[in-house]
């Protein structure tokens, strides 16, 4: 509270006072605080101090200006340890009354002209109070160099540490440090509450964007993508509270940065999808999967890019120039390419989608040509294909960036690919089956050649074995669509077979070892296409026909 | 006779030789061949401004640009950038991809990013050392203000005294988190004998300044820092030397010299050890600007190093002369003093208000650039790693 108006005080006295209280002077006042005894005390020191620097002008002879002047300095000295000594007495939360008592010791220390004094013990004071406040919200002091080299999960970690204390720093602890130099230096000259408030919290605010800054120029590699979707959208949320905590113009360095690390922040978004598409393109395994099954890649792929649809918000605004394609991307002649014309009004982000499937299928199409057996081959793109479809009906966001026109076109696809590989199978089995060859021309007696019936029956046994035996462990994961090509197998070589038999078995056993010919029933037949697709070897071999 | 006939002959095979050369040299590359010698000259151009001869003494003259002052350190952050950006263009601009993933540049240029990134450390810890000379800069401006007054009394004494003592305590406080350094004895007897409670002082001054060495994690240190950029710098030898491989080592150089100038200039979390050089083969006629620089700025370290330095930046340098000096005399000062002795007083206190004035001009200013060449590097790494993506050739996880 401020002393009473009408109070007054002759020089002398207000002299005497002053240099009472000098610190240098006696033991008495270096231990005592004023601001810590009794109020009338305080109220008579600010008279003190308040009649000495009224007495400047007034006084003529240089002999008392060197007094007033010294009594001056050492009442500002005096102001300065009481200052600082309330700042660290409330350290953590000051009280009303105490932030008036720091008002009324800050006015007096500007109007003596040790403005610059007051700015450094507050922020000397205040400085350690966010430190500690840092430390308790965990924020550590990491080197780029030390960001560089840690582990990615570790990062995610401190990363999401990260977010949740640069919330509070800025909304809370930074906001009551302005909030509190408001209170104590409004009004009190111009820009000094600004002032103090950016020697206060200048270095602090520099090391935590630090953090956020090193993350955003680390490396890119694909797994990074969605912290740093992470980290983008709560800077960006931190934003308008950044610009008003540091709304001054000595503080414009501050809101600058933390603009420049969004937008680094994007950028690396932004560059990690290019280097995933990249990768996905290039991506160079050659083993071929056994069984022609689903290959790992193109999981990795389609979980990421099912990933990359729930973060469609952000991405959406992220992600504004369409895919590359073309030969800038691979030293191929043959190189995936993509007809924009037909994907019309689809956003940047859906196109890239669309483009990295693309890349897909034409990675997995190089992969598949490392199959020996042509069948495997097809089964190998019916699977992969399949299960991108698969995937993109899963995730409603996807499949409405992706589009149904798109589905249909892979979902045709997949089933070329069946259609391709039951073509290469089954057509030269079939092909025993046949009736051309067997009837000999001409007399209308038996009319069938016994001895290349009994070559079609071998081979058509032998083919039959083979394949069974190797396309049992072949797998097509999905049941359904495994089903559905057993059933389309069967549908052609069932009666196919059946007929075959009714027509000329006759022949065969007539003659001689006809079971060494027809070693198999149609039931034969339909229980060893069960143990197609199945992924496992067979354990037993076709059963024979029971004699 | 003979001999001009053999002259004859090899010089007119001298002639052949270099005709089939012509003949068969590409356009593109005697192009590129002009390209390289261009950007060693401009560099040594660069460098020869920054190092003028007539600089005998650190402390120049009104006028000059005094080796290792702010604006000598703005010019050499300009040249850096200028020779960053013709390096970026020589490497990137209109050339194949695949050709920074072949030997012997699939080494060199990785070093090179690696190299960069350390840089970055080291602006940020540099940045962090502005603010602290910006401390400093208030403390002098306080005991500038104080001793200006004309009649200089008591009491403005007393006030630039202890001002003068936080100053001489904060340049004085060691770059570890450890109290203490070489000048404490020195900074701590001034205080002692009339200043306000010395002890609580001393802790108060240098609390307050442990809190200024924010930023940089512990233990990292900018000696090691260095020495590790410079550990794997060697010049391209033999075949290597035409080619890529050049510039490449030309651009580390000057990357390396202008961070350890920044470095010595300006202090940084934890110094002792540092390299008062890295190797450069004296040979290399470009080189020879930096060399002499280097060899200037080292002699400097090496005289500071033993009393303890806050750091080569000229402007400290005068902030910590005059403020010992100013000291004394605020020590002995008697009220009636000698008006000749006020008169060199006064003298000092305008050249402190003048190195304020540079400081308060030119500090944020440098940090600004600091800055930017952090955003050059940056950009520039991303754009190399783009191209290296691309020719598919990265391996190793570089940084």
């Amino acid at each position: 509270m401020e002393p009473p108006e009408d109070a007054n005080l002759g020089l002398d006295e207000a002299e005497e006072i002053i240099l009472r209280w000098d610190s240098t002077a006696s033991e008495e006042a270096r231990e005592k605080m004023i601001f810590e005894g009794n109020r009338d005390e305080v109220d008579r020191y600010l008279l003190a101090v308040d009649q000495i620097q009224r007495s400047i002008s007034s006084v003529s002879i240089s002999d008392d200006q060197a007094k007033v002047n010294s009594a001056i300095q050492i009442a500002m000295a005096r102001l300065e340890d009481e200052f600082r000594n309330i700042l660290i007495r409330e350290i953590d939360l000051i009280p009303s009354d105490a932030v008036i008592d720091l008002r009324s010791i800050a006015e007096r220390m500007i109007s003596a002209g040790y403005l610059r004094e007051c700015i450094q013990v507050y922020g000397s004071v205040r400085k350690s109070t966010v430190d500690s406040s840092f430390r308790r919200l965990g924020i550590e002091k990491l080197s780029i160099g030390d960001i560089q080299r840690l582990e990615w999960d570790q990062l995610e970690t401190k990363i999401r540490r990260w977010i949740r204390a640069a919330k509070v720093c800025i909304r809370i602890v930074f906001a009551s440090e302005k909030k509190l130099c408001e209170e104590i230096f409004d009004g009190v000259g111009t820009a000094i509450d600004d002032a103090c408030f950016m020697e206060t919290v200048k270095g602090p605010a520099i090391q935590l964007f630090n953090f956020a800054e090193a993350i955003s120029i680390s490396r890119r590699s694909p797994e990074k993508l969605f912290k740093i979707l992470d980290l983008h959208d709560a800077l960006m949320d931190l934003i308008p509270d950044i610009d008003v905590v540091f709304e001054s113009k000595s503080s414009e360095s501050i809101r600058i940065q933390a603009a420049e690390i969004l937008s680094r922040l994007a950028e690396a978004a932004r560059g990690i999808l290019s280097e995933f598409e990249n990768a996905v393109l290039r991506e160079p395994s050659r083993v071929p999967v056994p069984g022609g099954t689903i290959h790992p890649l193109t999981r990795y792929v389609m979980n990421y890019i099912s990933l990359i649809s729930d973060y469609k918000q952000t991405l959406n605004e992220l992600i504004v120039s369409k895919p590359s394609t073309g030969s800038r991307y691979s030293g191929d002649p043959t190189t995936p390419d993509m007809e924009f014309a037909e994907l019309e009004g689809k956003t940047p982000l859906a196109l890239h989608l669309i483009w990295i499937i693309v890349i897909l299928q034409f990675n997995l199409d190089g992969k598949s040509k490392h199959y020996k057996d042509a069948s495997l081959v097809h089964l190998f793109m019916m699977n992969n294909v399949h299960y991108i479809v698969q995937k993109v009906k899963g995730s409603p966001e996807l499949r409405e960036m992706i589009g149904d026109d798109y589905l249909r076109k892979l979902t045709g696809k997949f089933r070329l690919s069946a259609t391709n590989y039951q073509r290469a199978t089954w057509v030269r089995v079939l092909y025993c089956l046949r009736d051309e060859g067997l009837h000999v021309s001409g007399s209308f007696s038996s009319g069938v050649s016994k001895s290349a019936l009994r070559e079609r029956f071998k081979t058509f046994n032998a083919m039959l074995e083979d394949v069974h035996r190797t396309q049992a462990t072949w797998l097509i994961p999905d049941s359904q669509l495994r089903e559905e090509l057993r059933i389309s197998i069967s549908e052609k070589l069932i009666p196919a077979y059946r007929s075959f038999l009714g027509r000329f078995r006759n022949h065969i056993e007539s003659g001689k070892h006809p079971e060494n010919y027809i070693k198999y029933s149609v039931e034969d037949l339909e229980n060893a296409v069960l143990d197609f697709f199945e992924g496992y070897p067979i354990s037993q071999h076709l059963r024979r026909r029971s004699q | 006779m003979r001999a001009t006939e053999n002259n004859q002959g090899s010089f007119l095979n001298r002639i052949s030789i270099r005709r089939n050369q012509i003949v068969s040299m590409d356009v593109n590359h005697e192009q590129e061949l002009q390209d390289l010698d261009l950007f060693q000259k401009r560099v040594s151009d660069r460098f020869s401004n920054l190092f003028s001869p007539s600089d005998e003494s650190p402390i120049a003259g009104a006028g000059e640009t005094a080796l290792l002052s702010i604006a000598w350190l703005r010019k050499l952050l300009d040249v850096y950038l200028c020779c960053e950006a013709e390096f970026k263009v020589l490497l990137l601009m209109g050339r194949d991809p695949a050709h920074i993933s072949k030997a012997p540049l699939d080494r060199l240029v990785p070093e090179l990013l690696d190299r960069a990134v350390k840089s970055l450390d080291i602006c940020n810890a540099v940045t962090h050392g502005v603010e602290a000379i910006r401390h400093c800069q208030k403390l002098a401006e306080i005991a500038v203000s104080a001793l200006g007054q004309k009649p200089v009394g008591d009491g403005q004494v007393r006030r630039a005294k202890k001002a003068l003592n936080s100053l001489i305590a904060a340049m004085a406080v060691e770059d570890k988190d450890g109290i203490g350094g070489k000048f404490s004895d020195r900074a701590w007897s001034f205080g002692r004998k009339g200043g306000a409670g010395s002890a609580s002082s001393k802790d108060r001054t240098v609390g307050q300044f442990r809190s200024l060495w924010w930023g940089m994690a512990k233990g990292w240190s900018a000696a090691r820092q260095l020495q590790a950029m410079s550990s794997n710098l060697v010049a391209p030898r033999g075949a290597e030397s035409t080619g890529l491989a050049q510039p490449v080592y030309i651009m580390s150089t000057v990357m390396m010299f202008t961070m350890w100038a920044l470095v010595a200039a300006i202090p940084c979390q934890e110094r002792t050890g540092l390299a008062t050089h890295f190797p450069i083969p004296r040979h290399l006629s470009w080189a020879q600007p930096m060399i002499g620089l280097q060899e200037k700025i080292a002699d400097e370290w090496k005289k500071k190093e033993k009393k303890g330095s806050f750091g080569l930046l000229d402007e400290i340098q005068k902030l910590e002369k005059l403020g010992f000096s100013l000291t004394e005399f605020a020590e002995s000062f008697q009220f009636q003093a000698e008006s000749d002795r006020l008169e060199e007083v006064a003298t000092q206190v305008a050249e402190l208000a003048e190195t304020c004035q540079k400081m308060e001009e030119g500090l944020v200013p440098l940090q600004q650039q600091i800055r930017e060449v952090f955003h050059k590097v940056v950009r520039t790494r991303t754009e190399v790693l783009e191209v290296l993506d691309q020719s598919g050739k990265v391996s190793t996880p570089t940084m």
